[in-house]
């Protein structure tokens, strides 16, 4: 069936797209990992786009302190209390009913990746932990997809696109000389639980996400309508309260670098063997959540991160473990930290409820 | 010598550094002028480097000399001249 491209006039004018790269984005597929500040601007952009389905996933509900950046959603939303992928779905169809939307209320992990990610041109990140992240790279190398990294903090933000290198070599991208190195290749390791700040207790600028994941989208388009040549082969890192941008290289990651994942074609995270494990605690409203062991691992600063903390409710902490109380969304939770980042969340019986309020308040 | 490889000091480890965002140091290699910003700023040191001493840089955080990972060029021991950059880069986590 073919149908009407008229509202894509203006984008259809830039050199490399036309009409041809137009119908090549309605035939696509993508893989929108995570609908909160960095998801929502890349599902409304790549809708409005005219990317033919995209596939939205995120385990979260909307509140109220999402609106201030996450634009797809509302003050209706908040009220009635939308699951995130579900809300983007119901909007997307109101912008662009040429779009399929599927929404996945759901955790991702290493047993749903690589299904959530079957017939998919790409994958674009929009979540909020490196597990995650790391988890969808293997899917990408793997499988041979594009997979645009993005991320933002405070005014920080970073994003490369990846075009993997495959085990024939044979993708378009390899045969345009356009592959780039993993992210693996770029970021050895996760940084530690409680490491990094997180949006939740650092803050963030709405531009920070916004410009990180227009940029995101940008490279995405090119991706979907093969102008391999015109990916960015470099990292950008923003700081948009210090004023810096900057341009890593990444080539000789992949050249001199002897990455597990993408040389080795070692899939650790897929395979579930660095991932975090849940354990609904019976009869106790409570989650334990333990971290893989790694022994290069540092042990977690309960000084810095009860700072952090005291903003959303009173912390104590000792030697050996740190309690907080936490208020999130209305729901009240009492979150209990050892030094080697195994947790237990009170408060739920969820999984996915406290892997979020951990990615949230002590993050990865 | 004078003061005069800036290092580019991430949101995250400004509260170890009085809360500046670059700081200028002297030195010909990674090595000297990691070395003296964590001299100058032990707490820094601790978040930068392993506990091995002063030899492994943590394998979450990535240094680049202007614009090349380190650890592509001769790692703690790439030479660094006047007017270069050293950027700590840690992987950002949000979203």
């Amino acid at each position: 069936m073919s149908q009407d491209l008229s509202r894509y006039h203006r984008q259809m004018l830039i050199p490399g797209f036309g009409e041809e790269g137009q119908r090549k984005l309605l035939g696509s597929k993508v893989l929108v990992l995570g609908c909160g500040a960095l998801g929502t601007v890349i599902a409304n952009l790549l809708a409005r786009a005219g990317v033919g389905h995209l596939v939205v996933v995120d385990r979260d509900f909307i509140e109220l302190t999402n609106l201030q950046r996450q634009v797809l959603f509302d003050e209706q939303d908040v009220t009635d209390a939308i699951p995130k992928a579900e809300a983007a779905r119901r909007k997307i169809a109101k912008i662009n009913s040429q779009v399929k939307v599927t929404a996945v209320i759901d955790d991702v992990n290493h047993t749903n990746i690589e299904k959530l990610a079957e017939g998919c041109d790409a994958i674009v990140d929009g979540v909020d932990n490196f597990e995650t992240r790391f988890l969808a790279n293997d899917c990408a190398v793997k499988h041979g997809l594009p997979y645009i990294y993005g991320g933002a903090v405070g005014t920080v933000g970073m994003t490369y696109a990846i075009l993997p290198h495959t085990e024939r070599g044979d993708s378009p991208w390899e045969q345009a000389g356009a592959a780039t190195p993993c992210l693996r290749c770029i970021f050895e390791q996760a940084p530690p639980p409680g490491m990094n700040p997180t949006c939740e207790t650092a803050g963030v600028l709405s531009p920070a996400v916004s410009i990180i994941s227009s940029y995101e989208v940008n490279e995405t388009l090119k991706v979907l309508t093969g102008n391999w040549s015109a990916v960015c082969p470099t990292m950008l890192s923003i700081d948009i309260w210090a004023n810096t941008v900057k341009q890593f290289k990444v080539k000789r990651a992949y050249d001199v670098g002897e990455c597990a994942c993408c040389k080795k074609r070692n899939f650790e995270h897929l395979a579930g063997l660095l991932s975090s494990a849940t354990t609904t605690l019976c009869g106790r409203n409570a989650v334990q959540l333990s971290q893989p062991k790694d022994a290069a691992a540092p042990k977690l600063d309960f000084e810095e991160l009860a700072q952090r903390l005291r903003a959303h409710g009173p912390v104590t902490a000792s030697k050996f473990m740190l309690r907080a109380d936490i208020k999130d969304n209305g729901a009240e939770y009492e979150l209990t930290l050892f030094t080697d980042g195994r947790a237990i969340v009170k408060g739920t019986k969820e999984p996915n409820t406290a892997k979020s309020i951990y990615a949230k308040y002590v993050g990865a | 010598m004078a003061d005069n490889i800036t290092v580019l000091i991430p949101t995250a480890l400004r509260p170890q550094v009085d809360n500046q965002d670059t700081v200028s140091v002297a030195g010909g290699s990674v090595r000297d002028v990691l070395g003296s910003l964590a001299g100058k700023y032990p707490d820094l040191g601790k978040r930068l480097f392993t506990a091995n001493g002063e030899q492994e840089i943590n394998r979450f955080i990535n240094v680049y000399v202007n614009d090349e990972d380190i650890r592509f060029l001769e790692n703690l021991d790439t030479a660094v001249k006047p007017g270069d950059e050293l950027s700590i880069v840690p992987a950002i986590a949000g979203g």
